[in-house]
């Protein structure tokens, strides 16, 4: 036997459990049941939080870019065009919006984006015209702007 | 509009409004997707899928549908309550005899903001033309004096 005297076997564990503990637990406090109390089951609940919470970061871009686009749609319906077609003239005039600003215009700005409505109609009658008219006619104002990218 | 009150603005802006749509020889598809669309709110650039800002949608002269095609006797719309025995098909002619008729009640009459455009142009009937509309028609060819018309 290798501990003979008292003083031998007295074990030091780690110092400071109780706070590696709370840090868990200080994430768990918002939850439901025992969760959010005791240690095993908070473990459990805290790590598949945040595996959702990272899976989450994720798909927030993509359902904020389908908000955008809802939103785009419909104020572009108002003035009696379609989403496709506002984005896809806006691109060939190169006016390089993102939809998160034209949507935060839509909502905010009406009259700006009235605006790029007329614009965006404007170069599809334009093109509109290209297409199907006799080529004699001059091309229009906005085709003539080379699209960037 | 800049010299409202904020809360006056915001109330105005998240109002529900009622909308009519006449049905009257109308594709019920299409009259279903507007239907949709304004109830859901998808026509306004506010929209959000957790706020409640539909709008309200009366739909009149149901009776005076109109399906394109066979689709009376040809479509047919089917359920099961999951009990056995129980499948039901009903083609649209039956489905659409049991659909009851009402009259506009007043206060939705009071209420209402807006008509939508129909989506399906109705032709016109023979005695909806005028004479002279009927004269300039241009006529393939004239039927000789002697010719039978059954």
């Amino acid at each position: 036997m290798v501990f003979l005297t008292l003083s031998c076997w007295i074990r030091n564990r780690g110092p400071d459990r109780y706070w590696k503990v709370q840090e868990l637990l200080k994430n768990a406090r918002h939850f439901r049941g025992r969760k959010n109390r005791c240690y095993s089951l908070a473990v459990r609940a805290v790590r598949r939080a945040f595996i959702y919470a990272s899976k989450a970061r994720k798909a927030k871009r993509r359902n904020m870019r389908q908000l955008w686009i809802s939103r785009i749609a419909a104020a572009s319906r108002e003035h009696h065009m379609k989403y496709p077609a506002l984005v896809h003239n806006l691109l060939k005039s190169s006016v390089q919006l993102n939809r998160r600003v034209l949507c935060d215009l839509s909502i905010t700005e009406p009259r700006s984006f009235l605006a790029l409505a007329k614009l965006a109609r404007a170069r599809q009658q334009e093109g509109f015209r290209a297409a199907l008219g006799d080529g004699n006619e001059p091309p229009g104002v906005f085709s003539r702007i080379t699209q960037l990218s | 509009m800049s010299s409202f009150s904020r809360s006056a603005q915001q109330w105005a802006t998240f109002a529900r409004s009622w909308f009519l749509i006449d049905a009257r020889m109308q594709p019920p598809g299409k009259i279903a997707s507007m239907c949709s669309v304004r109830l859901q709110g998808k026509h306004k650039p506010i929209y959000h899928p957790l706020s409640d800002i539909g709008d309200h949608v009366v739909v009149m002269n149901t009776r005076h549908i109109a399906f394109s095609g066979n689709k009376w006797e040809q479509k047919v719309y089917s359920s099961h309550t999951g009990y056995p025995g129980s499948f039901k098909q009903l083609t649209a002619a039956q489905m659409h005899k049991k659909d009851p008729t009402a009259v506009l009640p007043e206060d939705i009459l009071k209420n209402l903001t807006e008509e939508l455009p129909q989506p399906r142009e109705i032709p016109r009937k023979l005695s909806e033309y005028t004479q002279e509309e009927r004269d300039t028609f241009p006529m393939l060819w004239t039927p000789p004096e002697d010719y039978k018309m059954k």
